[in-house]
């Protein structure tokens, strides 16, 4: 089986992304070994997206303007996004775990020096808008860099976020993908007892956006979701349900960011 | 000197920016739907392609620009001081944390925008804007100064928080001939007994207060402190020593603004008596900006009751 299927990837390499999505998750939570205060939660719900594209469709490349940028919005993931990009060989092993240590490199919110990191985010609702910026640079300077944009269902309480979706419109950029992970949680509740967020799907549709929804966990669904999103000609966004938490037990679905140092270690040690 | 053209400052910005723009392609140009009134309009007239109006969307903007400097463009963001300021926290953010090359070309800042009223006022905004690192702050005295400054501040690398007023813009630096720099201060006028030190167009009132000064007996310098950050420290200290005395002038709350940067020189260097004349309160409605100067008492007169104070 493989692409010729109709199947846009081989069995191996599907078996491969899920391998390295599976070490990812493991070390996240070992990470809160080392830091109780990371969000492990979210972080998890963002695992196989982060994989999928940072293992099979971001292309590095010398200019800025023909490589493929990843903007982790919803900053507070950075443990999952460092685990990946550990998985890629830009981070080292003993880095993860000095995350948010004041001798290690790793912050507690993405940073453009840490490697592999292209905005630094931490604030909710600003990545879109220089996704936006970034674009439509590229496509000024005629390169083909291509913008990948994640966020999450909470971040979209931000004004800002509704003042980009207006914008990439008015851009018309086709070489915008974005993701809004819909894992139903907030800092502080569900999404659904802060603000309304079902009509998202809708509203992005009316706006303008080519949109397609996947189940973020599932790797075969995510990239079908981007090879259609990468046909759009339009800019696209992808709603991804999520768990928050997800593959992690002791929290998976609930609002809790993380478990107990010993209860993640029980975990780990039975699965 | 106290006399010579009004030549409004955002038409001396408009015009510029357009001439630069011609000169280098990387330049684009940003705004929040006030083209017209910044005149960055200028600039998309001749250069249509590299002008984004991106709506009535400050954070937007000021994150766009960002990812336009961060594949090599030279954003140039025109928009009210005011409105910029609330995006201060993506400036910040983004701008200030990735140490991105956007420059952000305000204007309609102190009371300019007089007629619009306290909303529209802003006062606030130098202290906002150096607070944060990787940002350079330059406020020019007049048009003849923004017509200087703008190349230099256009061609330095790393964020810029650029401050302009309206129309109204006195004639202080027209006559004279020196090179801008950015980080440096330039004297307007010698003295001994006393400097008057400040940015923006207020620093007529200050010279004509020197005037004024003068004809009592006492020798005032004037020094214009166009960069706030960095800040010309060599330049306000040898004045410290010489004159023992400085009253600042400002068209900005005195807290934490133009004053207060002069202050924390002062008193690290060479501790002197110092006043501070600028605002204390929110602005209100008036019919021009020279009117609303004279209400809060940013004006010469004010300027030498607190210079006679430290004389007493």
């Amino acid at each position: 089986m493989g692409e010729r299927d109709g199947i846009p990837i081989s069995i191996d390499e599907l078996n491969k992304l899920k391998a390295i999505a599976e070490r990812a998750r493991r070390n996240v939570i070992k990470m809160q070994f080392y830091d109780h205060s990371i969000h492990v939660g979210s972080s998890l719900s963002s695992i196989e997206i982060l994989t999928t594209l940072i293992f099979r469709y971001i292309r590095d490349a010398q200019e800025k303007i023909n490589k493929d940028w990843l903007i982790l919005s919803k900053g507070h993931a950075a443990p999952a996004l460092y685990a990946v990009l550990h998985e890629k060989g830009l981070i080292k092993e003993e880095e993860l775990w000095k995350i948010q240590a004041i001798d290690g490199i790793l912050q507690g919110h993405p940073e453009v020096y840490i490697p592999g990191v292209d905005m630094s985010t931490g604030s909710l609702g600003q990545g879109l808008s220089f996704g936006i910026g970034v674009a439509t640079g590229v496509k000024m300077a005629k390169g083909n860099g291509r913008v990948f944009v994640m966020m999450g269902d909470g971040e979209q309480d931000e004004g800002e976020v509704w003042e980009a979706a207006t914008h990439a419109i008015a851009r018309n950029l086709d070489n915008l993908i974005a993701f809004i992970e819909i894992n139903g949680y907030q800092l502080d509740a569900k999404t659904s007892e802060v603000k309304p967020k079902d009509f998202l799907p809708e509203v992005y549709k009316a706006i303008g956006w080519r949109t397609f929804s996947c189940d973020g966990h599932d790797i075969l669904s995510i990239i079908n979701a981007i090879e259609e999103a990468l046909k759009a000609r339009k800019p696209a966004i992808i709603f991804a349900k999520t768990l928050r938490g997800k593959g992690f037990t002791p929290i998976e679905n609930t609002k809790m960011q993380r478990a107990s140092p010993d209860v993640a270690r029980q975990f780990l040690l039975n699965t | 000197m106290l006399q010579g053209s009004f030549y409004s400052i955002r038409e001396a910005f408009g015009r510029t920016l357009t001439k630069l723009g011609e000169e280098d392609k990387d330049i684009v140009v940003i705004t929040a739907d006030v083209g017209d009134s910044t005149r960055a309009l200028y600039f998309r007239e001749k250069f249509p392609d590299r002008y984004f109006n991106v709506g009535i969307s400050e954070q937007d903007m000021v994150n766009f620009a960002a990812g336009l400097a961060a594949v090599g463009k030279k954003p140039v963001v025109a928009d009210f001081a005011m409105f910029t300021m609330r995006a201060w926290e993506q400036i910040r953010n983004t701008s200030g944390r990735m140490r991105l090359n956007v420059k952000f070309t305000v204007t309609h800042s102190g009371y300019s925008d007089s007629g619009d009223g306290s909303s529209h006022q802003a006062l606030e905004d130098i202290a906002l804007m150096r607070t944060i690192p990787n940002f350079k702050v330059v406020v020019p005295a007049d048009a003849a100064e923004v017509e200087r400054s703008l190349p230099v501040i256009i061609n330095e690398q790393g964020p810029i928080y650029y401050r302009m007023g309206r129309e109204y813009s006195p004639s202080i630096t027209a006559g004279m001939d020196y090179k801008f720099e950015i980080g440096k201060a330039y004297v307007l006028k010698d003295g001994d007994d006393l400097a008057i030190m400040g940015a923006g167009v207020v620093l007529w009132d200050a010279l004509k207060a020197a005037e004024e000064l003068e004809k009592m007996g006492i020798s005032t310098a004037v020094i214009n402190v166009p960069t706030i950050k960095p800040m010309d420290e060599n330049t306000i200290e040898y004045y410290a020593r010489k004159t023992g005395r400085i009253v600042t002038v400002e068209e900005h709350t005195i807290y934490g603004g133009v004053g207060s940067a002069i202050a924390e020189v002062v008193v690290q260097k060479y501790p002197v008596s110092m006043r501070f004349v600028g605002s204390t309160t929110f602005g209100r409605s008036a019919r021009s900006e020279r009117e609303l100067l004279d209400y809060y008492g940013i004006n010469a007169e004010n300027i030498i009751k607190k210079a006679l104070e430290l004389m007493k």
